[in-house]
């Protein structure tokens, strides 16, 4: 107890300032005249790393000492993001939503198609909007034109190797197939991902659909990835994962895995020479690992079915604001703008959304973060339709009955292609 | 005569003096339950009532009141597996749970008869689990049925020579996996209410039984079992009507898979509100999951005692 209370002291922020701003969940003077509600993910003061949270906490004290009048009351999210978001969309629609809140990017579509995101076309200048790469301008815009969120960090999947085993980066599936084989031969598990019922399952799967060039969804956000050429395409990339599994070239407990933590556990436990997983986790096998073992990791974009059909998925998270008060509005956006467009992706070496960023900031002139920015010209969004977590879900059960063999793939497919047309004819 | 009629007056007299020193009016002071009852009971339940009978989305569009909703979700193709999953997870747990909560609740009871030592590390053992919050309880067992060599139950199969088990990714494994993390947390409850029922049993019927020659094994049929019939239709109905609503142990052990081999309809409910956002398709489940929990406890209340023996 004594040594955990004494943990507890050493790792909270203190000593500075600028840092007595910062009392419980409420950034600023307990006295002061404007309040804003902002909803967060760990990106905040709160992190569970004493390092990101110590600079939140300067990034948040800064930003208040700037604002005297207005304190932040800090609301966290739970970890089942689906979940928040899903009971935020609900509070928003009956107008008991925080002021300001952090949005996931894959469920923007859904908040502005329901109306409850305020513009912050009014704070952001035509030039800031313009250095946005294409794809996040795109998601955050609104039909009548106006931006309606911040989106300021973005991810995106990448192969991940031990090039002591492994020391090629597999340019095609079948290269992965013969790698992963080859790493069993030396008592490895074979290459890990996500397969079990978890958004990542679907979302790290998608880019192998989309190498092809398949396509989820048409203009009108109408299913169509069970129809024509798009069923080919998606049926050959459910059956290159079924084959990694049947093949031994992935363990069957891929089908149980819904958590990148799982291949950091694995990577650490040197038990798993391959895993498809995020950017994010580069810097967390840096801190996991011993360095010699960390040198041993390197990663390299997702192989395709050939060597230049290649995509991965890019996600990301947003800021926006709910306050029908322009001032609350006001500030989320200026929030969003001085905290997180830049500062935050420095901090947690999470990926700017703008180009510029990149040559702004240090960090990302490292040779893996130079990697992970040119692996973005492969990237695709999940599209912004309002079925699109129902299509997530479909995917997530047929992916499971797959790898397990309860079912053949066709019929699989159809199936998952069925429930989301008829979740579309409901929406 | 005298003391008859004296003795059949004085109750009505009592009665009226008792009633004369409380309101002949109770509504005001029932007011305050039957408005929070009202507020926070009936009218979400009516609520819920209502939704099923419009297509109410998360998503925002108008509200029409329709019976589509309950067409479409009741003739859903998925359903009937989704129900007898769950009739397979919950009839499982409820049988497991009662019988291990009866035989934990007999050794405590048997070894604090003997005045063994340790009965009470037993108890606090077995209640420690009930305390365990379901999503924290999903967490440990994940990390055990881990099917990675390192994971936690297999690394012990290991040592002792036998072959790793698949616990998750078998989809005929997997249902059991998850039936024992709930036994595991449930088993508390039941010896609880097994032990506390076999404490009131009264010791001369053992006594007498004793003196009859009755061997253990006759006492538990003829004693024990009868005696306790009460207290496990009423443990039964509990543990039943707990089983169904469980959910979150599952989503955080399996999240319902691999496909749909653990999706019970409570997260099955729990998925098409806050994935597929239809709360119109959540509230006729929602319905459907009350009819079942209402009729097995109509089912179970058959069976109990419609009075004391005269």
């Amino acid at each position: 107890m004594l040594a955990l209370a004494a943990t507890t002291v050493l790792a909270a922020p203190h000593g500075s300032p600028a840092q007595e701003a910062i009392t419980g969940d409420v950034v600023g003077k307990p006295d002061a005249p404007n309040k804003l509600v902002f909803r967060m993910t760990t990106d905040g003061p709160r992190n569970n790393e004493p390092a990101y949270a110590q600079g939140y906490s300067k990034l948040f004290n800064d930003f208040i000492a700037k604002h005297s009048d207005w304190q932040i009351e800090l609301q966290m999210m739970s970890g089942d993001i689906g979940q928040e978001q899903a009971r935020m969309l609900e509070q928003a629609k009956s107008g008991s939503a925080p002021d300001c809140a952090a949005v996931d990017s894959f469920v923007l579509p859904l908040f502005k198609k329901a109306g409850v995101l305020q513009s912050f076309s009014p704070y952001f200048t035509k030039e800031e909007i313009d250095q946005l790469f294409p794809f996040i301008r795109e998601g955050i815009t609104g039909s009548d034109g106006n931006i309606y969120a911040w989106w300021w960090s973005t991810d995106l999947r990448v192969l991940y190797r031990n090039k002591e085993i492994v020391p090629d980066a597999p340019q095609t599936w079948d290269d992965l197939k013969k790698a992963a084989l080859s790493s069993v031969e030396e008592g490895m598990e074979g290459v890990l991902f996500n397969g079990g019922r978890y958004e990542g399952t679907t979302f790290d799967w998608l880019a192998n659909f989309w190498a092809q060039g398949g396509k989820l969804v048409d203009d009108d956000g109408k299913p169509i990835f069970g129809e024509g050429e798009n069923r080919d395409k998606f049926i050959k990339a459910v059956n290159y994962y079924r084959d990694l599994v049947e093949s031994g070239a992935a363990p069957k407990r891929v089908a149980t895995i819904g958590d990148y933590d799982d291949f950091n556990a694995a990577a650490a436990a040197g038990t798993t020479a391959l895993f498809v997983g995020g950017n994010w986790q580069y810097a967390q096998l840096r801190t996991a690992l011993d360095p010699d073992e960390f040198a041993k990791w390197v990663f390299s974009p997702l192989p395709g079915p050939a060597a230049d059909q290649r995509s991965t998925g890019t996600g990301g998270w947003t800021v926006a604001a709910f306050s029908k008060d322009t001032e609350k509005v006001k500030l989320c956006a200026e929030l969003a703008r001085d905290i997180y467009m830049g500062p935050a992706n420095a901090l947690q070496e999470q990926l700017p959304t703008r180009a510029d960023l990149y040559d702004k900031y240090e960090v990302f002139s490292s040779e893996a973060n130079k990697t992970f920015a040119a692996a973005l010209k492969d990237g695709q969004a999940r599209p912004g339709a309002p079925v699109y977590p129902e299509i997530s879900n479909q995917i997530q059960i047929m992916m499971g009955k797959v790898l397990t063999g309860t079912q053949p793939t066709e019929a699989a497919v159809d199936e998952a292609f069925s429930a989301s047309l008829s979740a579309f004819k409901r929406s | 005569m005298m003391d008859a009629s004296i003795a059949a007056k004085s109750p009505r007299r009592l009665g009226r003096r008792t009633a004369g020193r409380h309101s002949p009016f109770p509504l005001p002071w029932l007011m305050p339950l039957i408005l929070v009852l009202g507020v926070f009971y009936l009218y979400p339940l009516l609520d819920v009532f209502r939704f099923a009978f419009t297509n109410v989305s998360l998503l925002g569009r108008d509200e029409e009141y329709t019976l589509q909703t309950i067409v479409s979700t009741l003739s859903k193709p998925e359903l009937l597996q989704i129900l007898w999953v769950t009739f397979v997870f919950t009839a499982s747990s409820v049988v497991a749970q009662q019988f291990f909560g009866l035989f934990i609740a007999l050794i405590v009871l048997h070894g604090e008869k003997r005045r063994l030592f340790g009965t009470t590390i037993v108890r606090t053992t077995a209640l420690v689990a009930w305390v365990v919050p379901g999503i924290a309880g999903g967490i440990i067992w994940k990390m055990l049925f881990n099917e990675a060599p390192f994971g936690g139950l297999n690394s012990l199969l290991r040592v002792i020579g036998v072959p790793a088990v698949q616990w998750l990714s078998d989809p005929h494994m997997v249902m059991w996996s998850v039936v024992i993390s709930n036994v595991w947390r449930g088993t508390a409850f039941s010896m609880v209410v097994m032990y506390a029922a076999s404490k009131a049993i009264d010791p001369v019927l053992y006594e007498a039984a004793d003196v009859d020659g009755a061997n253990p094994w006759q006492r538990l049929i003829y004693i024990t079992l009868p005696q306790l019939r009460t207290a496990i239709l009423v443990n039964m109905i509990l543990i039943t009507i707990q089983t169904l609503n469980t959910f979150d142990a599952i989503i955080s052990l399996t999240g319902g898979g691999p496909g749909r081999a653990t999706e019970v309809l409570s997260l099955y409910t729990f998925n098409v509100v806050f994935r597929n956002y239809d709360l119109a398709a959540g509230a006729v489940l929602s319905i459907l999951m009350l009819a079942i929990s209402l009729g097995l406890a109509l089912v179970y209340a058959r069976f109990l005692p419609k009075g004391e023996p005269s």
